[in-house]
């Protein structure tokens, strides 16, 4: 059985109910996931279901309350600054210092990390070579989430944490990330995504969980979350159209 | 230790190219230079005297006349009602009443002399120098050879001006309020943009990017204060006979305490206007308590204790000493060491809130 790269056992984070000190809401509530090293895997649900605050959890943005995750091995909760060496994370907000180009930002980010990234090379690997001296302020929707996948990619990640990357783009761009996001997988990185989008799920993720009040409520392949839970299309009655109608009325014999 | 540079260099990069942001932060400072230069002439005022003449004597119009010879005096006669207005309006400093037995040499005559009481600061300036002018008037009226006569010299052998005693201070002045401004607004801004959210996804820790951010932050001034003190020595010309080093060195003490200050309010403040209010709760007490335009010992002695140990006072003292007095830093030792203290405690609070999670998210 092939190693998990990203496992989390019975996860558990809970905040204070607003106005009250001593009630607490369960926002994650015994989470347990085991991924696979190369799977796209995708965690779906409703607003508010804990669906980031998982992924948080599992990039040490958030302190975990109850439970662990590991990375490759490593805990999150013991050695946060190893695990963040090995993830790439894009988060929902994607702001950036302001004065600073796309390739400034990059190399930046490279550095960070120790690494010397080429941030034309990685530019061109999101399609945004030409936008190199651009300051983020001054790309689309789609250009921006491309460059915030960037961005995550420059120390070469084992595993790539995606906050809702399609939110807000049109299909053209929507697709273009898409096509992205498949080839970063052919490529041998893990991917993880929470999504909305039940079509971007069932075309992207080998795997997925569905979520919801802080717990998973299913898990599988798309296919199979399809067999086991989708109801039977109902029977659609066969009728004619409007020309049946005429001919029943009026005879099929030709008129001369 | 390699991303502290890091984080340095691509601070300098980012605040050097809000070029709007440096050009303001020195015209506030730039402007109130120039105002006091403009403010502290070396002419002074006259003393403007109206005169209620009720003896209309020989002595009396001796008198007037011999004040009206002076030029520290602005004489003007007339009935004591309208001067009493004038001096109302604040026309007059001040009255002076010659009642009728004002003739012939009697030993004591009392003169009245009618002031406004919310004008009283100004008293401290008139009254010694109508008393010394009442003296030498009695002293011509009656002949008399004065007995000594005084040459004040200033003992530095320096002619020094209220703009050389100000602008240390508003050197000060300008360092508590671009580097308060810079960091903690900063820190807010990066908050709410989730630039730190970002940030702390990767692997720097959070002393390397304060580090940086400091860093960066006070090369940037020291450059700001640097454009302020060239100006305030070769255009305003003011007397600066320190070392300049020395000067430098109480520059990056403020710089540091006052940029850690910064830090530590941008980690508390939740919004910009929070950290707007709490910086002038930090600020204007300062400004009014630490001697930067009149001498910490003229203030009410109950504030002295307090205002000779907030942070700018130190400074304040520190520059000031350096530019005007030449003071070494063994004689300012004790500035020193006040505002060392301030640092440890304000860059360790400053480390102290700053941790990612509280502020990142």
């Amino acid at each position: 059985m092939p190693m998990s790269i990203v496992k989390t056992e019975n996860l558990h984070k809970k905040y204070p109910l607003p106005g009250k000190r001593t009630e607490w809401f369960y926002a994650v509530e015994g989470i347990s996931l085991a991924i696979e090293a190369g799977e796209i895997y995708g965690i779906l649900g409703p607003n508010g279901a804990g669906k980031t605050t998982t992924l948080e959890m599992i990039e040490g943005l958030t302190d975990i309350d109850e439970g662990d995750a590991w990375v490759d091995g490593i805990s999150v909760s013991k050695e946060p600054y190893q695990v963040k060496k090995i993830i790439g994370v894009q988060l929902q907000a994607n702001e950036y210092f302001d004065h600073l180009s796309l390739a400034e930002l990059i190399s930046l980010f490279s550095k960070l990390y120790g690494h010397k990234a080429d941030p034309l090379l990685l530019l061109e690997r999101v399609n945004l070579r030409e936008k190199a001296a651009a300051k983020p302020k001054q790309l689309s929707g789609g250009q921006l989430q491309r460059f915030s996948i960037a961005s995550a990619l420059v120390q070469d990640p084992k595993v790539l944490f995606l906050d809702e990357p399609t939110t807000g783009l049109d299909p053209q761009a929507k697709r273009k990330l898409w096509q992205l996001i498949k080839e970063l997988n052919e490529s041998g990185m893990t991917i993880i995504l929470t999504t909305h989008n039940m079509e971007e799920a069932e075309y992207l993720c080998n795997r997925l969980a569905i979520m919801d009040h802080g717990k998973i409520i299913t898990e599988g392949s798309p296919q199979e979350l399809i067999l086991l839970h989708a109801p039977e299309p109902p029977v659609i009655p066969m009728h004619g159209n409007l020309e049946d109608v005429f001919l029943a009325l009026t005879g099929t014999a030709l008129r001369d | 230790m390699q991303l502290i540079w890091v984080m340095t260099r691509v601070f300098l990069k980012i605040f050097s190219r809000d070029r709007q942001a440096i050009f303001f932060s020195l015209v506030f400072p730039l402007l109130m230079m120039l105002a006091f230069s403009l403010f502290s002439s070396d002419e002074t005022e006259p003393v403007y005297i109206g005169i209620v003449d009720e003896a209309n004597s020989a002595l009396s119009q001796a008198f007037i006349s011999r004040l009206q010879e002076r030029p520290e005096f602005e004489v003007s006669l007339g009935v004591e009602a309208i001067l009493r207005l004038q001096l109302i309006e604040g026309d007059l400093d001040l009255m002076v009443i010659l009642p009728t037995e004002f003739r012939g040499s009697p030993a004591d005559i009392d003169l009245r002399v009618l002031i406004d009481t919310s004008q009283t600061a100004q008293m401290d300036r008139v009254m010694p120098l109508l008393e010394r002018g009442l003296v030498d008037v009695e002293r011509e009226l009656r002949n008399q050879q004065p007995l000594f006569a005084l040459a004040i010299e200033d003992i530095e052998a320096r002619s020094q001006s209220y703009l050389d005693f100000v602008v240390p201070g508003l050197l000060a002045l300008a360092l508590m309020q671009i580097s308060m401004g810079g960091s903690g607004f900063n820190l807010v801004e990066f908050r709410r943009k989730g630039i730190l959210k970002r940030l702390f996804v990767t692997p720097i820790l959070p002393r390397d990017f304060i580090s940086g951010m400091v860093l960066s932050r006070l090369l940037i001034v020291l450059l700001q204060l640097s454009i302020l003190l060239s100006i305030a020595v070769f255009l305003l010309k003011i007397t600066f006979v320190g070392n300049l080093f020395n000067l430098y060195v109480f520059i990056i003490l403020g710089t540091t305490i006052f940029l850690s200050l910064g830090f530590c309010l941008g980690s508390l403040a939740k919004s910009q206007q929070a950290i707007l209010a709490m910086n002038m709760l930090l600020t204007w007490p300062q400004m009014l308590l630490t001697g930067i335009f009149y001498p910490i010992d003229a203030m009410p002695d109950i504030v002295q204790p307090l205002a000779n140990i907030l942070p700018l006072s130190f400074i304040v003292k520190g520059l000031r000493g350096v530019a005007i007095d030449g003071a070494s830093l063994l004689e300012l030792g004790t500035n020193i060491i006040g505002a060392a203290i301030w640092i440890v405690i304000v860059l360790g609070l400053a480390i102290k809130l700053f941790n990612w999670k509280e502020v990142a998210i």
